[in-house]
């Protein structure tokens, strides 16, 4: 940017310079052509002793001699320095000129420079913005990415974990229902076993009573009787109720 | 049967007996007929059988009792199962017992016992239960080979159990 300002200003500094140097040819003495040939014809009517016919004569008998005159006051122009008023003229133009650019040119170019710069540096900016973005973007789509890889580690840690407990739990419940059935099976035989006895039991006092009921009745005669009878009677009549 | 029935055919077959002048033979006669009737399952649904003519019924009865109860006996007995009551006449019997013990300002005591007791034995018995419970008892023996040996007495409410088939029963528990 400034290297570019720098150029600027130096062409608007020499230009003048190509100006001066390219300035048109002029006359070199600084006067005119007819007034140099009148003087010379003025010095030759002199020679000549004020005869001015003889003047003319001899011009028109030998045209050579009015060629030099003329190649004499025609002078090649300067070709460094240029005529005053091309340098009037030609430094009024550029000064004219300079103020415009100055003025007008300079701040449009800066103008378009500084807009375009500007341009440029929001582009800038909007380019780095895009790339935080995308950063961004990819940091997020990296940390989506590492919690989805983390969550799919969990879920299968949890699930190996749901496994394992399934399993223990499993065990443990066919254990206790072993150990269940097992007492259950036990008791069964215990109550089973008890059952039996007392049943064994009761059908052994049933065939001993009826042994005992057959013996009993059979030793029952009219005479045991009487005495069962009156021992009863002595029964009741010695209690008090 | 409504308890009412019972009460009058009770009330009147006292009433007869008391007319007959023997009451209390009268009542010991149908007392024992009654029991018969108690146990034999076969005489009492024939003498409660509608389908067997009245008097069919009745010469049933008539043969049954003859030569050994009193013609006062035998009538009663014909005229309750006459009028179709032959499978009431136990409760009306006992109702009838009961009047005539309270008559005598008495109290019944059955006696179940396998054989029969003797007079002297009826005797001391009612004179051992008043000793016992203040009461003075007329004693209805009931001949029931179930007791085996001794005897249970009822009075009212009141069961006196010395029968050898308790004891039995009581071993029998003893052996659960």
């Amino acid at each position: 940017m400034t290297n570019r300002r720098t150029r600027l200003l130096a062409a608007l500094l020499f230009a003048p310079l190509g100006l001066v140097a390219l300035a048109g040819p002029a006359s070199a003495s600084g006067e005119s052509v007819g007034a140099c040939i009148a003087e010379k014809l003025e010095h030759l009517i002199e020679e000549a002793h004020g005869d001015v016919d003889h003047v003319v004569h001899e011009l028109h008998d030998d045209p050579t001699i009015g060629d030099n005159l003329e190649k004499e006051c025609i002078e090649a122009p300067s070709p460094i320095i240029p005529e005053l008023n091309e340098i009037i003229w030609g430094g009024s133009a550029f000064l004219i000129l300079f103020v415009l650019m100055v003025k007008k040119g300079f701040p449009a170019v800066k103008g378009a420079m500084d807009a375009r710069a500007e341009r440029i540096r929001s582009d800038l900016d909007a380019a780095d913005q895009a790339r935080a973005d995308a950063q961004a973007v990819q940091a997020d789509y990296e940390a989506r990415l590492a919690d989805a890889k983390s969550e799919a580690a969990r879920l299968i840690d949890e699930a190996r974990g749901a496994a394992d407990e399934l399993k223990v739990d499993l065990a443990a419940r066919a254990d206790a229902d072993i150990a269940e059935m097992r007492t259950r099976a036990a008791a069964d035989i215990e109550s089973q076993k008890a059952q039996a006895i007392a049943d064994l039991r009761a059908e052994v006092a049933g065939i001993a009573l009826g042994a005992a009921e057959r013996v009993v009745q059979s030793s029952l005669d009219a005479e045991v009787q009487g005495r069962l009878i009156d021992a009863y009677i002595d029964e009741v009549a010695n209690s008090d109720g | 049967m409504a308890d009412h029935t019972v009460a009058g055919y009770a009330e009147a077959l006292f009433a007869v007996a008391a007319a007959e002048g023997n009451p209390a033979a009268v009542e010991d006669e149908l007392f024992r007929f009654a029991q018969a009737l108690r146990s034999n399952d076969e005489l009492r649904s024939t003498l409660a059988d509608q389908g067997v003519p009245v008097f069919r019924r009745q010469q049933v009865v008539e043969d049954l009792l003859d030569g050994k109860a009193s013609a006062t006996t035998s009538a009663l007995v014909s005229m309750v199962v006459g009028a179709g009551h032959a499978a009431e006449l136990p409760a009306i019997v006992d109702a009838m017992v009961q009047l005539g013990a309270a008559s005598r300002n008495k109290a019944v005591a059955t006696v179940r016992s396998a054989v029969d007791l003797t007079v002297e034995q009826r005797d001391r018995l009612a004179a051992a239960i008043n000793t016992r419970t203040g009461r003075e008892v007329e004693v209805k023996v009931v001949i029931d080979p179930s007791v085996l040996g001794g005897v249970v007495t009822e009075i009212g409410d009141d069961i006196i159990d010395g029968s050898v088939r308790r004891r039995l029963n009581q071993l029998r528990e003893s052996f659960r």
